[in-house]
């Protein structure tokens, strides 16, 4: 097993520089540069740069060298923990990129347990009773939520919480906690804060995953096992809970890692909706802007977490499921 | 005697004892009869802000202007500079407890009074405000606008003392000596003197691996101007031959703004800064700290602003800036400004969220990125949110301008283009009330200009040339200028084929969206085929520079104060999207481009010699007259204008006028003086 995760790893290495290389090509094909779109973001809104100080600062950024020499710039960092250099924030990427991914990965972790949480017992009620109103109730609930966009629902969030509620709009935490150290007031605020957020993204993979564990666990409590086991005259409880759903949740793992995708770049435009300091609205404006090194880390970093993601599943579902051996 | 009428003009006798006087003045100020020399301008502190409705015609000297010694701002009141000084509680505790000088060793010999717009305020607050990102310095900086000279709070004013009390031209207009104030000191208390004009000039524009050439305003005939330090308070700059921008360019760029993305200046902390630079530190290779250090959002950086930044990190959320213990301004009772404590703007992912925060009483002052679209979801919101909205006309022509592009390559739209007599036509074509009505709540003004009323430069012909709506007389410009109607109604060339316009812009929603696709569904009722294509700015903005687009639309602002950047007026730059070839022309002096012909080469000639003339009277003339080209020629077609920044104001935010101009050169709300902005308790 140790093989098998060593070998993957290291099977991600050069996924991850073609995805460098591509990411880097494709960021860099709208024409222009970061300092064009800097010069048209500045016309637009009051403000002029001229010809000579963008020619300085395309000397200074190394913009005006070939493609090829800024991916060597970019990638010879890489062994140093030195992934570039801003434009736009005039900062190193890694400092930038820190913090964010932090609370990116605190909100995708939160709605991924949120959807694991709240649509596996509920695919388990609904299994074991098929049929009723509450299966039909909690299965339009779940399609609900896959339907309305999480924009939508963010939308809705925060205008019931600005007119209703008077909540300050944006943000993970108070104005006045922002800049104090962390403290347990400081947590609790932000887990105030990101209880929406986390119900609003978990709550499209929900609909998905009561169905998937539903239509398993259906299929599982047909199986002979089952049968034996309650002529055996085991409670209901432990034959469903105990046996059936451990043999129908494998599925789900798998799917998990599928879902990772979904939940990092739901992430992303839930943070432009609500104001977010998530990897999301950052990401955005480095694209829009050609913040070349910032935009390509950030795309490489996500890379890395799903190829990590899927890994982490396929162990998980090892674990689980002692049928599968990996070699 | 009421100096104003009802509406806030000059009643005629005011403003005859006004002209009576200050010809009186200029009389006794005047060297010679033929050297217009400046006078020397003391810390007279200008009038406080009447409504800047009066009409051009009855204001003596022109706007912006300076060596006309008319100045209107010097009432006979002029201030006498307080002798006592007071200062905010929090310095008061910390000069007793011996961490500061107090206050009257703090300011310089002579600080600049300024008169608050409603009433002496009261320490303490914080302001609290909205940007989008670093690249939206603006929202910060022009909060934090100190310069060497100033502009005015009225545009009809001359330009105001900033860190130089004093100005002069030598005779022959090629010298320019400025006198700082005697004690300044930046914001850690070390001395502000010539030295940090020099480091500018010599180590910072000067110097090839941070400016790959000396900023342009700074050099004439490519020669940059020489700057020499006579003592450690005053400066003479000599250029090569009379610079007529020189005043306006140290009200504009001569802000300590040198090494943030516009790379604007005049002068930087020397004493700080030369640790960092490689020419006098050997341990430095490269200026990648200098760069750090001198940015101006870096917390460590002194400066001369009222506020300073005391906090911005990589995942902060907000720059704060806290008072400036050295400020240099007080108010007519001898408090030292500012009176607000702190700064707090806060980073918004999207401007959606920021005009949300508004709606929700969350930012204190602003009208950056104010939506006018949410116009009247602020005004329901105001009773809630506890603030008002104010209306201040902005500077902008025409929120939507269109370009028609005389230097485009298709061959055979380029001489149609270059047409007059085609370009009236499709002005005439378009329904410009409709545009007001449908976009802009009928809050802007129809109209042609490129400039707004409130300018020294202003025509009013300008404003109607070309700006009726009229279909029929469309039509018949168009057979004039020998296209001809096909069988279904369509125009076509006189190849043929049919017309086909492309309208291009970069907005994708929103007002002027709205607009351009109006003005589209006007010249296709008059049988032209007209396409709208919309792109990102990012890619919509090096195809405009590049000549590759036919017909752009943008805003015509700077419409108040154009020539310091004049490429609406005139082709100044390929940003002049009517002929980007020509204003390459002229931007490269000549090697590349197409060379002007008739009445543009006319403007340009007419815009070298207003460079070259520190005349006021006489550059407002030369102004006008490339106002009145412009117009004449539809080098700029307008539509609606002045259409109003929406001002957010808390209710007990006071010292904010009612009525102002809005305008990036002048750097809004920096001329207001935000010094002097107070919360009031209740």
């Amino acid at each position: 097993m140790l093989t098998y995760i060593v070998r993957r790893v290291l099977a991600m290495i050069p996924t991850l520089f073609l995805v460098s290389v591509l990411t880097f090509i494709i960021i860099q094909l709208p024409p222009g540069d970061f300092l064009t779109s800097l010069q048209a973001n500045a016309a637009d809104s009051g403000g002029s740069i001229d010809q000579a100080a963008l020619d300085a600062l395309r000397i200074q950024y190394g913009l005006d060298q070939p493609m090829w020499v800024q991916y060597v710039n970019w990638v010879k960092g890489f062994p140093s923990g030195d992934f570039g250099y801003s434009f736009e924030w005039k900062k190193p990427v890694s400092d930038l990129i820190g913090s964010r991914l932090g609370f990116t990965l605190v909100l995708s972790g939160l709605a991924l347990l949120f959807t694991w949480l709240v649509a596996i017992p509920i695919g388990i009620y609904s299994a074991t009773h098929q049929y009723s109103w509450q299966d039909l109730g909690l299965t339009t609930l779940g399609f609900l939520g896959l339907s309305i966009p999480d924009f939508m629902l963010g939308l809705i969030y925060l205008f019931v919480g600005v007119f209703v509620f008077n909540a300050p709009v944006g943000g993970l935490n108070s104005p006045d906690l922002e800049s104090a150290p962390w403290s347990i007031p400081k947590v609790l605020d932000l887990a105030n804060h990101l209880l929406w957020p986390t119900i609003i993204l978990g709550a499209a993979g929900t609909a998905q995953l009561i169905r998937i564990m539903r239509g398993n666990l259906l299929e599982t409590l047909n199986e002979q096992f089952v049968t034996t086991a309650r002529a055996k005259g085991l409670p209901e409880r432990t034959v469903v809970n105990k046996y059936a759903v451990r043999v129908a949740i494998n599925p789900l793992i798998s799917v998990m890692g599928m879902h990772l995708p979904n939940l990092i770049s739901g992430a992303t435009i839930l943070g432009i909706v609500l104001s977010l300091p998530t990897t999301g609205p950052l990401f955005l404006h480095a694209l829009i802007n050609q913040d070349i090194y910032l935009a390509g880390t950030f795309l490489l970093m996500l890379s890395a977490l799903l190829m990590l993601g899927n890994l982490f599943a396929d162990v998980l579902l090892a674990w689980a499921d002692p049928r599968i051996r990996y070699t | 005697m009421a100096a104003l009428d009802g509406q806030g003009r000059l009643n005629r006798r005011s403003f005859v004892r006004l002209v009576g006087f200050a010809t009186g003045a200029g009389v006794l100020a005047a060297c010679s009869p033929s050297a217009p020399a400046a006078p020397t301008q003391s810390a007279a502190v200008p009038k406080p802000t009447t409504p800047p409705a009066a009409p051009a015609a009855t204001t003596a000297p022109a706007g912006a202007a300076t060596s006309a010694p008319a100045a209107a701002a010097a009432p006979t009141a002029a201030a006498a500079a307080p002798t006592k000084f007071t200062e905010a509680p929090q310095l008061a505790d910390l000069v007793k407890q011996g961490k500061l000088p107090p206050v009257e060793q703090r300011l310089p010999a002579n600080p600049l009074v300024v008169q608050p717009i409603e009433e002496v305020g009261q320490y303490g607050g914080t302001w609290r405000g909205a940007f989008t990102g670093v690249a939206d310095f603006h929202a910060y900086g022009r909060n934090v606008y100190e310069a060497i000279l100033r502009w005015p709070r009225d545009p009809h004013q001359p330009i105001q003392p900033g860190l130089a009390e004093k100005w002069e031209f030598s005779p022959d207009n090629k010298q320019l000596t400025l006198t700082l104030r005697k004690g300044l000191k930046w914001s850690d208390g070390e001395p502000f003197t010539t030295d940090d004009i020099l480091f500018w000039w010599n180590d910072i524009a000067l110097d090839k691996s941070l400016t790959p050439s000396p900023p342009s305003e700074w050099v004439i005939n490519d020669e940059p101007m020489k700057v020499e330090a006579l003592s450690p308070e005053q400066v003479r700059l000599t250029f090569p031959a009379p610079n007529g921008m020189a005043l306006r360019m140290l009200a504009f760029h001569g802000n300590q703004w040198p090494l943030n993305f516009e790379r604007f200046g005049f002068f930087a902390p020397a004493h700080y800064l030369k640790q960092f630079h490689p020419k006098y530190n050997s341990a430095l290779t490269d200026y990648k700290t200098f760069n750090e250090k001198a940015d101006d959002l870096d917390p460590g950086r002194p400066s001369m602003t009222s506020w300073r930044v005391t906090s911005w990190q990589p995942g902060d959320r907000a720059i704060v800036a806290s008072r400036n213990p050295y400020y240099w301004k007080v108010d007519p009772a001898g408090n030292q400004l500012p009176y607000i404590d702190e700064l707090r703007v806060e980073l918004v992912e999207d401007s959606e969220a920021l005009n949300l925060k508004a709606v929700n009483g969350e930012i204190d002052m602003q009208f950056r990125r104010i939506d006018i679209a949410k116009y009247t979801l602020l005004q329901e919101s105001k009773q809630r949110g506890d603030y008002r909205v104010l209306r201040w006309p902005d500077a902008n022509g025409s929120q939507v301008a269109l370009f028609i592009n005389q230097t485009f390559d298709d061959a055979d739209l380029r001489p149609i283009f270059r047409d007059l007599r085609f370009r009236q036509a499709l002005s005439y074509a378009i329904n410009r009330k409709r545009i007001n009505d449908v976009c802009f709540f009928s809050l802007g003004r129809e109209t042609n200009a490129v400039l707004i009323p409130d300018s020294p430069y202003y025509v009013s012909e300008t404003g109607d040339e070309y700006a009726q709506f009229d279909p029929d007389k469309a039509a018949s410009l168009l057979q004039q200028a020998g296209l001809s109607k096909g069988p279904d109604g369509v125009w076509m060339m006189s190849n043929g084929q049919p017309l086909e316009l492309t309208i291009e812009t970069y907005q994708t929603k929103g007002a002027v969206f709205d607009a351009t696709e109006l003005v589209r569904k006007d010249w296709e009722n008059i049988g032209l085929k007209a396409v709208l294509k919309s792109s990102q700015r990012e890619s919509f903005w090096p195809r405009a520079l590049d000549n590759q687009v036919g017909i752009a639309v943008w805003g015509t602002d700077r419409a108040l104060e154009p020539f310091v950047d004049p490429i609406y007026l005139l082709p100044y730059d390929n940003r002049s999207w009517f002929a980007p070839k020509v204003g390459d022309w002229y931007s490269s002096r000549g090697a590349k481009g197409e060379k002007p012909e008739a009445d543009m080469a006319k403007a340009l000639d007419l815009f070298d010699q207003l460079k070259g003339s520190t005349d006021d009277a006489k550059q407002v003339d030369l102004g006008k007259q490339i106002v009145k080209l412009n117009a004449d020629n539809l080098w700029t077609m307008g539509t609606v204008g002045a259409v109003p920044s929406i001002t957010v104001v808390k209710n007990n935010f006071r010292n904010v006028p009612e009525n102002a101009v809005t305008d990036w050169i002048y750097m809004s709300p920096g001329n207001l003086d935000p010094s002097q902005f107070f919360y009031k308790k209740a």
